[in-house]
């Protein structure tokens, strides 16, 4: 039964932190209909930017999460703007492959910057847990399921309370009309594209903090974003919370009882069910 | 006439690649072995992809079950090469079969990713089962014969080509061109979308499959991972995607093109080679977004016009 708890607690640690994965994926996903394959690089880049900050500035690495969010924001904003704006009509492949291009060129250039060694972001409290009712939860787990869900709330107030929020969903929802009432597409784009950019960057930070990171984890952590956003969905930021619960929940519960070679046919087998039996998500309006 | 003097062309440039292994490099064959495997998968991702119009992340998976079809036929059952390729194809079509059913009724985006977990979920069931040598591989015995397997590889290449060819005139081709265009529209006209639909998923698995079986033995190692890699997958969407998909002879050009271009790379620049290749691919798709078979075209009457043309009409 402790084992079962300690489990389940584990899971859910782990899903706040995948959940913000894939939050970025999703509104990317939702408002430009663009599956971005480059969004696991943005994690890596947001990761060494707190690894550097870390050990070349000491900085807190919690600290040094706004500073990737912001480098992270104004790298999406520029490819939006510069780039993915020139093809956003274009069929679905292109813009499938176009990001697959930057991923390869993210990927590239940070082996060579980085190195490809493994990276941890280790500061002194790292070891430091607490133990509730004989679960043990360590304390920069718990931080990182903390911010996730915040970052989550702050996504949510912004799109659904503020004016740049009503015009992000405007051109989610019906591009034309958003032009009529006087929003300017290629700036909210772009902006958008940065937001997710920006989360990415965040995610990034956190991971670095929990796990190690080296040039390569892309690939797989985009993987993983999509599976999440398959199960939670893609219209509500709280969704995306949910699916990233669920995964990790459901990760962590097969490792320990099915074995950890079973983890991903898990998770991904859930995903393929999921989508045969309702294609818009767990969550998501059936239309 | 034009059309009379493209495929001469082509039958002539396959009778001349079918020459290589006699004058060629040895290194040469075996880049000519790797590219023409790679052009079939194109190939055959064209049928799902370029005619039917959907994003397959699954052909990876038909070349793994080639690859392993064959691998577990000759050692497990001792039966000889070509009753593996023949078991390793069987097997991929009707996993495409089962599979294509429930997957194929999702659309877009959704497919692709779903076709994308299949993947991942291969990698994971092939690396935990005793017959397939779980997660550390099989090894195949060796068979030095380069000029066979290149011979193999280009009659390969040529019947797959050929099957497209037969497929852009076939009533099978205009119904999956009419998924493509309107899938409901299709539908409210006759076309059997279902049935049409796990048609092209089986053709595709079936040349696919094939492709894997053919590399396992001439590469006579393979693993879960190497397998049903992914990244294969991707890069036969982007040969598929440079030379025009949809179109017959695009993806084999865009095919023998790109893996040029990267084999160059890799001997001029090797270390900048994948920088390059991430470049050109970004390029292709802002430049010349339906590949190169519109580039050929249209380019003669447009001139540079094209190019700007393509970004005016993408863009925002």
């Amino acid at each position: 039964m402790l084992l079962l708890l300690q489990v389940l607690a584990n899971g859910a640690l782990l899903g706040g932190l995948y959940a913000l994965m894939a939050l970025g994926l999703a509104l990317v996903w939702g408002v430009l209909n663009i599956v971005n394959l480059a969004h696991g690089a943005f994690i890596m880049l947001g990761a060494y930017v707190c690894y550097y900050l870390f050990t070349l500035a000491h900085m807190d690495p919690f600290a040094a999460l706004p500073v990737a969010m912001l480098l992270l924001f104004c790298l999406g904003y520029a490819l939006q703007r510069g780039v993915l704006n020139l093809i956003i009509r274009a069929p679905m492949f292109n813009t499938l492959l176009i990001t697959f291009g930057f991923e390869v060129v993210i990927t590239f250039l940070a082996q060579i910057v980085f190195s490809a060694d493994f990276r941890a972001i280790n500061p002194d409290y790292a070891g430091a847990n607490v133990t509730l009712t004989g679960v043990t939860v360590p304390l920069v787990r718990l931080a990182a399921f903390a911010v996730a869900l915040g970052l989550t709330a702050a996504l949510s107030l912004l799109l659904n309370r503020t004016r740049v929020g009503r015009a992000i969903r405007a051109c989610a929802q019906d591009l034309v009309a958003a032009r009529l009432h006087g929003v300017e597409p290629r700036h909210i784009y772009a902006l958008t594209f940065g937001l997710g950019a920006a989360l990415a960057g965040a995610a990034g930070g956190l991971y670095g903090i929990v796990s190690q990171i080296n040039p390569y984890i892309g690939g797989a952590l985009t993987a993983k974003s999509f599976a999440i956003c398959i199960i939670g969905g893609l219209e509500n930021p709280f969704g995306v919370v949910v699916g990233g619960l669920f995964l990790g929940i459901v990760e962590s519960l097969t490792s320990v009882y099915v074995g950890a070679t079973y983890a991903d046919v898990a998770s991904f087998g859930i995903l393929v069910l999921v989508l045969i039996v309702r294609p818009t998500g767990l969550l998501g309006r059936t239309t | 006439m034009k059309r009379l003097a493209a495929w001469g062309a082509a039958a002539v440039a396959a009778m001349a690649l079918a020459l290589v292994p006699c004058i060629g490099s040895p290194t040469l064959v075996q880049f000519g072995i790797s590219t023409l495997l790679l052009a079939t998968l194109a190939q055959a991702w064209n049928i799902i992809g370029g005619f039917a119009g959907y994003a397959s992340f699954g052909n990876s998976v038909f070349y793994g079950l080639g690859s392993y079809g064959t691998a577990i036929a000759m050692l497990r059952m001792g039966w000889p090469f070509g009753v593996g390729l023949a078991l390793g194809a069987a097997l991929a079509v009707v996993f495409a079969v089962a599979i294509g059913m429930p997957v194929l009724r999702l659309r877009g985006h959704y497919f692709a990713i779903a076709t994308l977990a299949l993947a991942e979920v291969m990698i994971a069931i092939v690396s935990n089962l005793d017959i397939a040598g779980r997660n550390i591989g099989l090894v195949l015995p060796l068979l030095r014969g380069d000029t066979m397997f290149y011979e193999l590889s280009l009659g390969l290449l040529v019947l797959t080509t050929l099957t497209v060819l037969w497929l852009s005139g076939s009533r099978l081709g205009f119904g999956l061109i009419a998924i493509r265009e309107s899938e409901d529209a299709a539908a409210v006209v006759g076309v059997n979308t279902t049935a049409y639909k796990v048609c092209a998923f089986a053709l595709a698995a079936f040349f696919s499959a094939l492709a894997g079986g053919i590399h396992a033995y001439w590469i006579t190692f393979i693993d879960p991972a190497s397998a049903f890699d992914i990244s294969l997958n991707v890069k036969m969407i982007i040969m598929a995607v440079f030379g025009g998909p949809g179109s017959i002879l695009g993806p084999v050009i865009g095919a023998l093109l790109l893996a040029s271009i990267s084999e160059l790379l890799a001997t001029e620049v090797s270390t900048a080679a994948s920088l390059f290749f991430g470049f050109i691919i970004v390029i292709a798709v802002v430049f010349m977004p339906r590949g190169l078979a519109d580039v050929a075209r249209r380019l003669p009457q447009l001139r540079w016009r094209y190019f700007g043309d393509n970004v005016r009409t993408h863009r925002l």
